[in-house]
């Protein structure tokens, strides 16, 4: 009876909000075609348009992408530019509102509604810089993007994916000694847990990662190099990784479509990993080996 | 010495915020402290008080005030946390780092130590997406933290890395505590060190103590203690803190004077702590990296 509920109290504590991996990923940009077509190359397709505002879905496989052209309403949310910017990324979990309501209780910055690229009432917190994190549950028992978006007719609503690419993570940028907050930030709000130093993924063996309780999604914490460290920081959310079971097979893919990938001395496509060059300024992909668990094939 | 250690506080100087912040310049000091009243009472607005400040080209060592933040419950919770978060908000406006947070008073707190702990853990969470540190000062008449060794173990139960101390030395010359508490302190914990001294050797009551602290501070080196802030800042330094030091001089008789004038007497306190008590060696580069960055 007691190891039982011990038992409980670890998986609780392990995951205290059901995590369940990325249901979303949103851009803010004022030119959504050009980023649209910097997604398309990386295999995404366009399904749908939202029905009220300057707002499009990207879709392949089980990862969704929100494009936001909308201008923004509310201070600290990112206003849309030329340049494409990482705006907001969505957290599937057991119960949003409570998990919402415990984010909150702990020290996170709810969002006003209305400020949010969708209309279903999505709560939101603040996260790094102007970025903002979505808490969504309900995911298996219909779509969210059902009562926002329009599906454009004729197009397949759910592409496969190249390569088996699936969320892997994201690199957000820290200020100079700023790694032990985030680490606190994500690890009381969402029970992140740090990996030790010898655990890496990709080409580039920098920073500190932090692993989601489900296991399945990680966030790369990197602070500026030694030279830049007086400068002012800039906080920020700065690239995706996509995991792949062939790293080397899906650039090949991707070089196809006119994927560009960096080929330095120091950074180059490898069976670990391979990022490539930026689009449109500031938009840039991170290839990583990762074989998704039997559980959660990618569609 | 190092000059640049030193900084000024707002609330020491009369007149408008930038005649303050130019007094502050003038006077060779590199920081100020942001009394958070001199920035939202700005006659032309919050927006103009903010240019000021980030114009001055003065580094802003923190924001002050946040007062009788822990230990409440209920309504009276939620209402400081409001209160918190647009100072929040103003410290980030500021590009400051730090926010000051001196231990409740109020009667309506709790003293349970756990309480208290959750509610600064929650300030600390608050302030990490705006990149500000929460410095967490022990008072003689508080009733959750009496001294920097109750806000230390507070702020070790809270166990947030970028929740710490400030330590204010007024209350340490006032209060009698013991210096060796300091030893106990890790001094990557103590984020803020307030200096100020007062004219009476002696202070009897608590209600003589509060009267003291809000009116009759001066600048170090112009009191009664200098041996006794000598003895704190040499002890300060040898358990190897190397942040900033703020005048935290209130004072009724400087607040009837020109800013130039009383910039000047702190002028003089820096030079003579630099010169008297720390003769401080040049900063190890490498060190630099624990001092808070320039204001974006």
């Amino acid at each position: 009876m007691t190891n039982a509920l011990d038992r409980e109290a670890v998986a609780a504590s392990h995951n205290p909000l059901g995590f369940d991996g990325i249901e979303y990923i949103e851009f803010a940009t004022s030119k959504p075609q050009a980023l649209g077509g910097v997604l398309e190359r990386m295999g995404f397709r366009l399904i749908a348009h939202h029905r009220s505002r300057e707002v499009e879905l990207y879709r392949q496989g089980r990862m969704n992408i929100i494009v936001n052209a909308q201008a923004a309403d509310v201070p600290r949310t990112v206003q849309p530019t030329e340049r494409p910017v990482l705006s907001a990324f969505a957290v599937r979990v057991r119960d949003a509102d409570a998990a919402f309501r415990r984010a909150q209780e702990l020290g996170a910055w709810e969002i006003p509604v209305r400020a949010r690229a969708m209309e279903l009432n999505i709560p939101a917190i603040h996260g790094v810089g102007e970025s903002l994190i979505y808490f969504v549950d309900r995911h298996d028992e219909f779509s969210i993007y059902d009562v926002d978006f329009r599906t454009i007719p004729g197009v397949d609503p759910h592409p496969p994916s190249l390569g088996g690419m699936h969320f892997f993570g994201i690199v957000q940028y820290v200020g100079a000694d700023r790694t032990a907050d985030w680490v606190e930030f994500y690890a009381q709000i969402f029970g992140f847990a740090p990996l030790p130093d010898s655990v890496r993924f990709g080409i580039l063996p920098k920073g500190l990662l932090l692993q989601s309780p489900c296991r399945t999604f990680y966030l790369q914490l990197i602070e500026p190099e030694e030279p830049a460290r007086y400068a002012p920081a800039e906080e920020h959310l700065q690239r995706v990784g996509f995991g792949t079971p062939d790293v080397l097979a899906t650039v090949g893919i991707l070089k196809s479509r006119g994927v560009e990938f960096l080929a330095s001395e120091r950074v180059h496509a490898s069976d670990r990993g391979a990022l490539t060059t930026a689009s449109l300024g500031s938009v840039m992909f991170e290839l990583v080996h990762d074989v998704p668990a039997p559980s959660a094939p990618p569609r | 010495m190092i000059f640049s250690d030193f900084g000024m506080d707002t609330a020491s100087l009369a007149g408008a915020l930038e005649l303050k912040l130019a007094a502050v310049r003038r006077a060779g000091f590199s920081q100020v402290m942001i009394a958070a009243s001199d920035v939202v009472g700005h006659p032309s607005g919050v927006d103009a008080g903010v240019r000021a400040v980030r114009e001055s080209g003065l580094r802003v060592t923190g924001l002050e005030m946040l007062r009788d933040f822990e230990g409440l419950d209920g309504r009276l919770h939620a209402y400081k946390v409001d209160v918190a978060k647009s100072m929040l908000e103003v410290c980030g406006w500021l590009g400051g780092r730090r926010l000051l947070v001196e231990a409740s008073t109020s009667t309506h707190a709790e003293a349970d130590a756990d309480a208290i702990a959750r509610d600064l853990r929650m300030l600390a969470l608050l302030a990490i997406p705006l990149g500000i540190r929460i410095a967490y000062k022990g008072m003689s008449w508080s009733r959750t933290a009496k001294d920097f060794s109750a806000a230390g173990e507070i702020v070790f139960r809270a166990n947030c890395p970028n929740l710490g101390l400030a330590i204010d030395a007024f209350d340490v010359l006032a209060s009698g505590v013991a210096l060796d508490d300091l030893d106990a302190i890790d001094p990557e914990q103590i984020f803020l060190v307030q200096l100020s001294d007062y004219m009476w050797q002696d202070v009897r009551s608590t209600e003589e103590q509060t009267a003291t602290a809000t009116h009759f501070r001066v600048f170090p080196g112009e009191g009664a203690h200098s041996e006794g802030l000598a003895d704190f800042i040499t002890r300060l330094d040898a358990i190897g803190y190397c942040g900033d030091y703020s005048f935290d001089v209130y004072n009724d008789d400087y607040l009837q004077m020109p800013p130039e004038k009383v910039a000047a007497r702190a002028q003089r306190a820096a030079e003579w702590l630099g010169e008297t008590v720390l003769r401080r060696a040049l900063p190890i580069p490498n060190m630099e990296r624990l001092r808070p960055a320039a204001p974006g």
